[in-house]
C-alpha cells in the first residue's frame, strides 16, 4: 500500500548511503549482554579494516561495560550467517553494507 | 470475552473538590449499584451499563442552581459514550 | 431544601446548538463543495451526510468561554500561592521534576501541534458540527500549551532542564520519539489526522499518558501540576468524545471505511503505544512515591477499559481490537525497566537526570514486578552496584541503533524471550531499515515513502547536522547546560535542594539557580 496523499509524493531517503561520502553506518547488536541496552551505530569507511573497527571503535565502546574481556571467543553474524572476520579484511571485503547488523555474542 | 451494552461497565473520573463533592454524592445517589474509588486527586465512579447525572439532584446537595455545562469543570476522563448531555441531564452508556 | 424557580429560557441547550452550527452552515453556490473542501476525498473515506455527526456537548461560544475563563481562573489562583509560599520546596524530592521535564519537553509542544492541526480540521471538515468541535478543540490545546508552561516556568526558576524545551523538542534524540509521532499525524490528511490524535491519542491512550503524570503530580506534592493537568484533562472528556463520534461517524457513513478505519486504528495504536513507553518509566523509575505500576497501569486503563469496554462496543461495526496489541500486553512485564535502564545510560545527553534505583524502591519494583525484575533487571543494578562502588558510573560511551519508526532505541526484546533484542529488518528500493518490533515494522513497510523520510537523530549526528562531531558540541546544539542531564545525586538540582532544606536561614532560597 502507498501513501495517500495529495500530489506527487516522492522523497529521498534521509539517511542514505551517499549523505556518509565514504564512510557507512554499521550496527552492532551485543547478544546475551543486557549490560548495553540497545545495538550501537557507528559511522565507519568502508575501506576500514576490521582490526581498526575492533580497536578503534568497538572496543572502546564495549570496555564500559566491566566484565568486557577483549580475548574472549565470540561468534559474528552478519546478514543470519556466521562470519569469521580476519583483522586485514576491510568492512567491504566482508561484506558489511550501509546500516547492517552485525551481531556479537561472547561464548561461553 | 462478550459483554452486552447493558451491563458491561461505563465510568466517569471527577476532579476531588469542594464543590464536586456535591456532584459526586448526587451521581452516587441516582445510579443504583455504582461503584465509588478514590484515586489520588480524583474519584472515580463506575456503573454497569450506564451513568446518569441529573441537574436536579446536584442542585439538591449543592443548593444552588447548576447547569449540566458546569460538568465540564468537574469531569477529568470517562469511559463509555456520551449518549445525552442535555439542560437535564447527562447519560453515559455504551451503543452496543 | 427548595431552590427558587429558573427563569424561562428562551432557547434549549439543543436549540441553542442548532442554531449555532446547522443555521450557520450553508450549501456553496458558485463554488462546487470539493473546491471549499478539497482535502476530504483524497483518502477514500466516503461520506454521505455530514449533518449526522453531533457533538453530544452541545456547546455554545457563551458555554464554551464561560468555563474556559473560569477553568483558568482557578488555575491561576493556585500558580500565585505556590510562587508565594516557595511551593517548590514542598515537593517529595527534586528528582521528582525529571517527570515534569520530559512532560515540558516532549508533551507540551504536542499540544501546541494539536493546536495547529484541529485549526486546520475546524476550517476543513464539510460538517458544520465537527468543525466547531475541532474550533474549540484548537482553543484548547493552546490553552494547554500556554497554562503548562506558565505553570512549569516556575520551576525553571530553581532547577535545571526546563530552559530549553521547544529547542530541544526539535533536536534531542529521546525527544524524537513523541516529535515524529505526532509529525506522522500531521503530514496525514484530515481523516487519518482524527484517527490518530482524535481517537487513538485521545481516547485509546489518554489515560495512560496523562494521568499517571496528573497522579504522580498529585502524589509527589506538586500541587501546580495537578491543577493545570485535571484542567486540561477536563477538556479532554470532550477530546476523547470528538474522537470517539468520529470513529462512529466514519464507521456508519459507509461500510467501505470500516477497513481504512481499522487500518489506522492498528496503525495509531502501535505508534502511541510506544511514545507510552516514556510514561512507562516515569511511573515506576522517576517518581520518588510511586502511584501505580505501569503494569497496574495498563491493565486497568487500557486492557479493562478499552479492550473490554470501548473494543466490544466498536465490534458491532466490525472492528477488532489493534493488530499488535498482544505484544504491547506481553511487554507490560518488562517494559519500563528496559526503557528505563536505556535512559539511565544515556542521561548524560538528556535534560533530565536518572539515578540508581536504591532498596526501597527496588524492593517497590520487585513487589510490582514479581515476574521479571528479580530474575531479569535486579543483576543488572547489582553489577551497577558494583560497578559504582569501583568508580564507574554507566553512561553509554557512544550512539545508539534507533528504530526507523518510532526512534527509539533498539531496546525492546522478542514478545517471548526478554533477553533478546528484537531486530526487524525491511529492505526499500536497495536500502536497509531496521524497526524495533513486529508493529513498527508493519507501519514502515506499509508506508515506506514516508518512514525513508525520518529524521533520526543518531544519523543527522553522524551527517555532522548536530553541531559537531563530538558530545560536547551536540549537547551545547542541543542547548543541554550544566545541571541539565547526567546522574542525579551530586547533580546542581540535588545540591540546591539539600541547602535549601537544611538552611536555617532561608533567604537565600533561588539566588543560586
Ligand atoms: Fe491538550
Ligand atoms: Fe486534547
Ligand atoms: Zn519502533
Amino acid at each position: 500500500m502507498a501513501v495517500n496523499s495529495i500530489g506527487t509524493y516522492d522523497f529521498p531517503s534521509r539517511s542514505r548511503q551517499e549523505l556518509y561520502g565514504d564512510d557507512q553506518l554499521v550496527h552492532v547488536w551485543f547478544q546475551e549482554n543486557m549490560w548495553f541496552c540497545a545495538s550501537a551505530c557507528f559511522r565507519a569507511p568502508k575501506a576500514m579494516t576490521w582490526g581498526d573497527f575492533w580497536n578503534g571503535l568497538l572496543v572502546p565502546y564495549a570496555e564500559e561495560d566491566p566484565d568486557f574481556d577483549p580475548g574472549a571467543r565470540r561468534v559474528w553474524t552478519l546478514h543470519g550467517e556466521v562470519i569469521e572476520p580476519r583483522d586485514d579484511q576491510t568492512l567491504e571485503e566482508i561484506g558489511v553494507e550501509h546500516k547492517d547488523v552485525i551481531g556479537m555474542r561472547v561464548l561461553a | 470475552m462478550s459483554t452486552t451494552a447493558a451491563t458491561r461497565p461505563v465510568g466517569v473520573d471527577i476532579q476531588e473538590s469542594e464543590t464536586n463533592r456535591s456532584v459526586v454524592e448526587a451521581i452516587e445517589a441516582t445510579n443504583e449499584g455504582c461503584t465509588v474509588q478514590h484515586m489520588p486527586g480524583l474519584v472515580r465512579i463506575t456503573a454497569p451499563g450506564r451513568l446518569v447525572v441529573t441537574r436536579e439532584s446536584v442542585e439538591e446537595r449543592l443548593g444552588r442552581e447548576w447547569e449540566t455545562h458546569e460538568f465540564q469543570l468537574a469531569i477529568v476522563s470517562y469511559f463509555g459514550h456520551i449518549k445525552e448531555w442535555d439542560d437535564d441531564e447527562i447519560v453515559i452508556a455504551w451503543d452496543h | 431544601m427548595t431552590i427558587a424557580p429558573k427563569a424561562p429560557r428562551k432557547l434549549t441547550m439543543k436549540q441553542r446548538y442548532e442554531a449555532l452550527t446547522r443555521d450557520l452552515d450553508w450549501e456553496p453556490s458558485y463554488v462546487e463543495t470539493s473546491e471549499v473542501f478539497p482535502y476530504t476525498e483524497f483518502e477514500g473515506i466516503k461520506i454521505h451526510d455530514w449533518s449526522k455527526w453531533e457533538d453530544p456537548f452541545r456547546l455554545t461560544v457563551d458555554a464554551y468561554t464561560k468555563y474556559q475563563a473560569e477553568k483558568d481562573k482557578r488555575l491561576y489562583a493556585v500558580l500565585d500561592g505556590f510562587a508565594q509560599s516557595q511551593g517548590h520546596l514542598s515537593l517529595t524530592e527534586a528528582s521528582y521534576l525529571n517527570a515534569m521535564k520530559l512532560f515540558l519537553q516532549g508533551v507540551t509542544p504536542l499540544e501546541y501541534q494539536a493546536h495547529r492541526n484541529f485549526a486546520y480540521l475546524a476550517r476543513h471538515l464539510n460538517g458544520p458540527g465537527p468543525r466547531f468541535a475541532a474550533l474549540c478543540q484548537s482553543i484548547d490545546e493552546m490553552r494547554h500549551t500556554q497554562t503548562e508552561i506558565h505553570t512549569l516556568s516556575n520551576y525553571n526558576k530553581y532547577y535545571g532542564g526546563f530552559h530549553n524545551y521547544l529547542e530541544q523538542h526539535d533536536r534531542v534524540w529521546y525527544l524524537s520519539v513523541p516529535k515524529s509521532f505526532f509529525d506522522d499525524a500531521l503530514t496525514a490528511g484530515p481523516f487519518e489526522f482524527l484517527i490518530a490524535i482524535g481517537f487513538s491519542f485521545e481516547y485509546l491512550l489518554t489515560n495512560l499518558l496523562f494521568v499517571p503524570f496528573m497522579s504522580g503530580a498529585s502524589f509527589n506534592g506538586d500541587l501546580p501540576t495537578m491543577t493545570f493537568g485535571f484542567s486540561a484533562q477536563s477538556d479532554e472528556s470532550r477530546h476523547m468524545t470528538l474522537g470517539l463520534e468520529a470513529i462512529k461517524f466514519l464507521l456508519e457513513q459507509d461500510e467501505a471505511n470500516v477497513p481504512i478505519v481499522q487500518a489506522w486504528i492498528d496503525k495509531w495504536f502501535w505508534r502511541g503505544y510506544r511514545v507510552t513507553a516514556l510514561v512507562a518509566q516515569m511511573l515506576d523509575y522517576m517518581l520518588p512515591r510511586k502511584v501505580m505500576s505501569w503494569k497496574e497501569a495498563f491493565e486497568l486503563y487500557f486492557e479493562e477499559q478499552m479492550l473490554g469496554g470501548l473494543f466490544q462496543d466498536l465490534a458491532f461495526y466490525g472492528i477488532t481490537p489493534p493488530k499488535h496489541v498482544e505484544h504491547a500486553i506481553a511487554e507490560k512485564e518488562v517494559l519500563s525497566h528496559q526503557v528505563y535502564w536505556t535512559l539511565y545510560q544515556f542521561s548524560h545527553a538528556a535534560a533530565f537526570t536518572t539515578t540508581f534505583p536504591d532498596a526501597e524502591a527496588q524492593s517497590w519494583l520487585s513487589d510490582n514486578y514479581p515476574g521479571t525484575f528479580d530474575k531479569l533487571y535486579k543483576p543488572l543494578w547489582d553489577k551497577e552496584a558494583r560497578n559504582l562502588e569501583a568508580g564507574g558510573r554507566h553512561f553509554v560511551r557512544g550512539l545508539p541503533q534507533l528504530c526507523q519508526v518510532c526512534q527509539i532505541p533498539m531496546l525492546f526484546t522478542e514478545p517471548d524471550d526478554p533477553t533478546t533484542i528484537c531486530q526487524r529488518h525491511s529492505e526499500y528500493r536497495g536500502e536497509k531499515f531496521q524497526t524495533c518490533s513486529d508493529g513498527c515494522q508493519w507501519i514502515f513497510e506499509r508506508e515506506p515513502e514516508k518512514y525513508v523520510q525520518a529524521w533520526l537523530p543518531v544519523h543527522q549526528i553522524y551527517q555532522g547536522n548536530c553541531g559537531g562531531p563530538t558530545v560536547p558540541d551536540v549537547l551545547a546544539w542541543y542547548g543541554i547546560q550544566e545541571g541539565d542531564g547526567g546522574e542525579y545525586k551530586g547533580s546542581l538540582d540535588a545540591a540546591h535542594w539539600a541547602r535549601w532544606h537544611d538552611a536555617a536561614d532561608h533567604s537565600h532560597i533561588g539566588s543560586e539557580a
